[in-house]
């Protein structure tokens, strides 16, 4: 079926001379396909096979055979260090998120605390989602040094960030409040507030 | 008289004790222009134990096919709304982090990154470029957010149905675009 969509590739596994191509082109289309299967199975197979296109994203590394072909998969003893608590850390942190999310909404800005919760909670939030898309896409057996260098670079990252935000806090108004002020910047609305926060 | 004479050349012949293959291989193979005229054109190498193993199967699995790419999927709201999940969440968090590393360098790179000073330059900018900014960042925050919900709801392991995964699925979307073109028109 997919095949059908790339004629080129068809056509070229199917070159026929011009006499018998004159005469399969005059055949039912049915018959035809059948006629070609006959004439040259092997580049039909070859050409239908492979239905997507070919494109090696990540070519195949020097293969390295450890013990022998046969050998079983090692499965560790399973423990709740290995991964079940981070588990559970992840939901109660992001089941957290939802009312401190919703309550600047309701109450149009947090108390420093509340915000500086807020700050700490999406910093570890982004924190667990940086590792697991670098876990996910970046694997030790094939970029080690690059993996390591990102593993680090994310947990330099919650210092730095929360150290930012750390300053943003104590010399500026809060980031929801913050973020209400340029949200709102310029509508006919909040002018008053605008206005005010230019001259705080 | 036949049999006592073969008998006779048996013992004989252990006598001289001759190398066995002498009795298996014909003559004419034994005798030197034999061996040239019979020579086997097979190529064959020697082989060690690790090489045979190790090296052959690594050569094909070199030439292993390799699987096909994401375009082969039929688009599914399953998972394009779950890369769109870590997409939206990245990006979020990208700027969440850019911002906050900024604003710790900012003072040392002459920027102004208070908040009346952006406030002030976004007030600036005409509504056809705010309007589709603030309703593009809030849908990244508000899809973001529902299918964090929808994420939960899974692992209390609800609504996890193949129907049911598609239905909350284009629920999210639609929830998220109203939430989002609501909060820009804020």
């Amino acid at each position: 079926m997919a095949s059908a969509l790339r004629p080129a590739i068809l056509r070229h596994a199917l070159g026929a001379p011009a006499s018998t191509r004159a005469l399969t082109t005059s055949a039912l289309p049915a018959f035809r396909a059948h006629h070609l299967a006959q004439r040259s199975p092997l580049a039909l197979q070859r050409a239908t096979f492979q239905t997507s296109t070919k494109r090696a994203i990540l070519p195949a590394l020097p293969q390295v055979i450890r013990g022998t072909v046969n050998d079983p998969v090692t499965v560790r003893d399973a423990d709740p260090t290995h991964g079940s608590y981070h588990w559970t850390f992840e939901r109660i942190l992001s089941a957290g998120l939802i009312p401190i999310t919703l309550a600047p909404f309701a109450a149009g800005s947090l108390s420093p605390v509340l915000d500086g919760a807020l700050i700490g909670m999406i910093i570890v939030h982004s924190y667990i989602g940086f590792e697991s898309i670098i876990t996910d896409y970046l694997p030790k057996w094939r970029v080690p040094i690059t993996r390591r260098i990102l593993e680090w670079g994310n947990v330099l990252a919650v210092f730095v960030v929360g150290w930012g935000y750390y300053e943003f806090e104590t010399n500026d108004v809060g980031l929801t409040e913050g973020i209400k002020r340029i949200w709102r910047a310029g509508s006919s609305s909040s002018s008053s507030s605008s206005s005010s926060s230019l001259t705080s | 008289m036949l049999s006592q004479r073969a008998a006779q050349q048996a013992l004989r012949r252990l006598a001289v004790q001759r190398p066995a293959y002498r009795y298996i291989v014909p003559a004419a193979v034994t005798s030197s222009n034999a061996l040239v005229s019979q020579r086997r054109l097979a190529a064959t190498a020697n082989l060690s134990e690790a090489q045979a193993t190790d090296e052959i199967l690594a050569k094909q699995r070199l030439s292993r096919p390799v699987s096909p790419h994401l375009s082969i999927y039929r688009p599914q709201i399953t998972w394009y709304g779950s890369i769109l999940n870590r997409i939206t969440g990245s990006i979020l968090s990208g700027g969440f982090y850019m911002f906050g590393a900024l604003y710790l360098v900012a003072p040392y790179l002459g920027w102004h990154l208070e908040t009346a000073v952006l406030a002030a330059a976004f007030a600036k900018w005409p509504l056809v470029v705010k309007f589709p900014l603030k309703a593009i960042v809030a849908w990244f925050f508000t899809y973001h957010s529902f299918n964090g919900v929808r994420h939960l709801m899974w692992d209390m392991a609800s609504m996890i149905s193949n129907k049911q995964v598609n239905q909350t699925g284009w629920a999210v979307v639609g929830l998220s675009t109203v939430a989002a073109v609501g909060l820009a028109l804020l």
